[in-house]
């Protein structure tokens, strides 16, 4: 049986969708200018997809440490926009496990239970 | 760089190939990118993978502009080797699919990382932009 996985939870704030862009070299106005983003038809600033997904990426580590980062799959689709002052859960279910090879359904999710993020992520088994 | 070395992702066909980005994933540009993302595990020297994937998407921007309304609508990362801060890394990628719909051009970037002669992580990303204009 898969092991199960702690979700991790966080709120994403402005300052953290600069200080990513700044990380990734991703200055998209989309996601650092308000004022640009106003204008667009998201009506404000939305977090980078890689950001929002990065909390599956720790979700992931931090129950299978270097066997993640060594042996980890992921596959996602991003559903909708994150914007800043959301609180994003970040989850991992036991979906399957065969040859040697666990799956865990993926997902992150805003406060309101919308999914921003689904997609499956898997691991050798230990 | 200037940005007229740059072409929109809309406009590149199916096969093209971008040429080889390198780039050094250093332990400063790790603690910023976990400082960022607010992940406080321990790494001990190993470089998350999305981290990775990330910068990659960065050093092909020196050849792909991102008209505005672009929107990056899937991603897909396979680990084969655990990377360490301070590896010279070496990006290939490609246009691996491009279809369009209704005034948008979806673009699929295949591309492999690899420290030495092996890929260490392989990634698809899907990107949806506005079709280029004649």
């Amino acid at each position: 049986m898969s092991a199960s996985v702690e979700p991790v939870v966080r709120t994403l704030t402005q300052a953290q969708l600069q200080a990513y862009a700044d990380a990734s070299g991703d200055h998209n106005p989309i996601h650092v200018d308000e004022e640009f983003a106003r204008g667009t038809p998201f009506g404000g600033t939305i977090a980078h997809g890689m950001l929002v997904l990065a909390l599956i990426g720790e979700t992931m580590h931090e129950a299978f440490g270097e066997r993640w980062l060594a042996t980890g799959k992921l596959k996602v689709r991003f559903k909708a926009p994150t914007r800043p002052g959301d609180t994003v859960t970040a989850s991992a279910e036991p979906a399957k496990q065969n040859d040697g090879v666990a799956e865990y359904a993926v997902q992150c999710a805003n406060q309101h239970g919308e999914v921003l993020i689904e997609g499956r992520a898997t691991v050798a088994a230990a | 760089m200037t940005s007229s070395s740059r072409t929109s992702i809309s406009a590149f066909p199916r096969g093209h190939e971008f040429p080889p980005a390198r780039f050094t994933l250093t332990a400063a540009a790790v603690s910023a990118y976990l400082r960022a993302t607010g992940d406080p595990g321990d790494y001990r020297g190993n470089v998350p993978p999305l981290a990775a994937v990330a910068l990659g998407l960065d050093a092909l921007q020196e050849h792909i502009s991102l008209p505005q309304g672009s929107l990056h609508t899937g991603q897909e990362v396979e680990h084969a080797a655990t990377l360490r801060a301070g590896d010279e890394l070496v990006l290939t990628g490609r246009i691996a699919q491009r279809s369009e719909r209704q005034g948008f051009v979806i673009s699929v970037i295949e591309f492999e990382i690899a420290a030495g002669r092996s890929a260490a992580i392989r990634a698809r990303t899907t990107i949806m932009a506005p079709a280029v204009v004649a």
